[in-house]
């Protein structure tokens, strides 16, 4: 499994077998791509208990408990059914696949996606309400930002933004 | 091991088996919730590592409450039916061991609620799905389907009513397998027991983690 960032979002790409730590690395990545010849145990992570706690907000109740109470081992199909992997490609296109995401994420305003990630990251914490609040602090942030005004101004004149982070 | 009027229980290695027996819809009866209860006990009693349940036949799991029962109810005797409820569905979610339920047929209303509480679900191709309590003016089961599912798939369930067939159930994660009528015993058996191989101590911490995962940092100071 390899992990790479880009623009400070984590993505993991599992080409083979990914168990142990591993699957505690994959699942604080913000986005998880498979080839369809990965699979994935739980069998032998360090801290079971967190990896439960962890896999139940990112999956709900049923598919953590599916995985950590009998901890078999799962195919690529079966990670994409339970939302352990978002997606799956053929393993000889999982690099060009990747690339075309990091590059992607690259493209994209810098600030709106970093408080994104970090809204989405605290909503496991948050109640609704509270979830809510940050999200409207986020906001009132980001409408003041050039980026914001780029990305509008190259919407109407149907041309790709370049962003500065700014 | 022990047996009432609509409820039996047996042992099988370290797997305690639990079966609704209430044909031909295994509607919920007072025997299934006490006879649940009591098989539990006894399990605990016995040392038994994981629990099976299940309902007889190839009709049902369990068609939930009786309509006829429901349709008596009154302002005094309402709280009392629900509190008889919530004691059996209390029994399988704080239940130490991890329980795998073997929907062999109907699963609705509150016997939906039944299968939910339960830990990990394996059916048979002939298992389905119904959170109907909508459809009789009720409610039921949402509190088990916004926790094992994410929002937009429970509203659906819920506000709807409809029916979820094993292989839709399996996609959303409902059930964990799906196999064919004969065979789902012996699945569901070996789901329990591949639990049961595992260290009892560590299957309880990974069952109240993930009970309690999704409860709220300071739950009770917001609305």
């Amino acid at each position: 499994m390899q992990i790479v960032e880009a623009a400070g979002i984590t993505v993991a790409i599992v080409a083979g077998a990914c168990a142990g730590s591993d699957v505690e690395r994959l699942l604080e990545a913000d986005i998880r791509l498979a080839g369809d010849g990965a699979t994935f145990s739980v069998s032998d992570v360090r801290d079971p208990v967190a990896c439960a706690v962890r896999l139940t907000r990112l999956l709900g109740e049923a598919a953590a408990k599916e995985l950590m109470l009998a901890a078999r081992t799962l195919d690529a199909a079966a990670a994409l059914r339970v939302g352990l992997v978002t997606r799956v490609v053929p393993g000889g296109r999982l690099g060009d696949e990747a690339a075309t995401l990091l590059q992607r994420l690259r493209a994209l305003p810098p600030l709106a996606l970093a408080a994104v990630r970090d809204a989405v990251r605290a909503a496991r914490v948050l109640t609704p309400a509270g979830a809510l609040a940050l999200e409207h602090d986020h906001f009132c942030r980001l409408v003041g930002t050039e980026d914001h005004k780029a990305a509008v101004a190259a919407f109407f004149e149907r041309r790709d933004a370049a962003f500065t982070g700014r | 091991m022990g047996a009432n009027a609509h409820t039996r229980w047996s042992l099988d290695g370290s797997v305690g088996v639990i079966v609704l027996d209430n044909p031909p819809m295994n509607v919920l009866s007072d025997d299934n919730r006490r006879g649940i209860r009591q098989a539990l006990a006894e399990f605990r009693e016995a040392g038994a590592r994981a629990v099976v349940l299940t309902g007889a036949g190839d009709r049902a799991f369990c068609g939930g409450a009786d309509l006829k029962e429901e349709e008596e109810l009154t302002a005094e005797t309402v709280d009392r039916f629900l509190q008889r409820g919530d004691e059996t569905f209390r029994a399988l979610r704080e239940y130490e061991r991890p329980i795998v339920a073997a929907v062999n047929g109907w699963a609705m209303g509150g016997g939906l609620v039944l299968a939910l509480w339960c830990d990990v679900r394996v059916g048979s191709t002939r298992a389905k799905l119904g959170a109907v309590g909508v459809k009789v003016g009720l409610m039921a089961s949402n509190v088990q389907l916004s926790r094992l599912l994410f929002e937009g798939r429970a509203r659906d369930l819920l506000l709807t009513g409809r029916t979820v067939e094993a292989q839709e159930a399996h996609r959303l994660g409902l059930l964990s397998a799906v196999v064919e009528p004969e065979a789902l015993m012996r699945e569901a058996i070996e789901w329990a027991r591949d639990i049961a191989a595992r260290p009892p101590e560590l299957t309880s911490a990974l069952k109240r983690a993930v009970n309690t995962a999704l409860d709220p940092v300071g739950a009770g100071a917001e609305a």
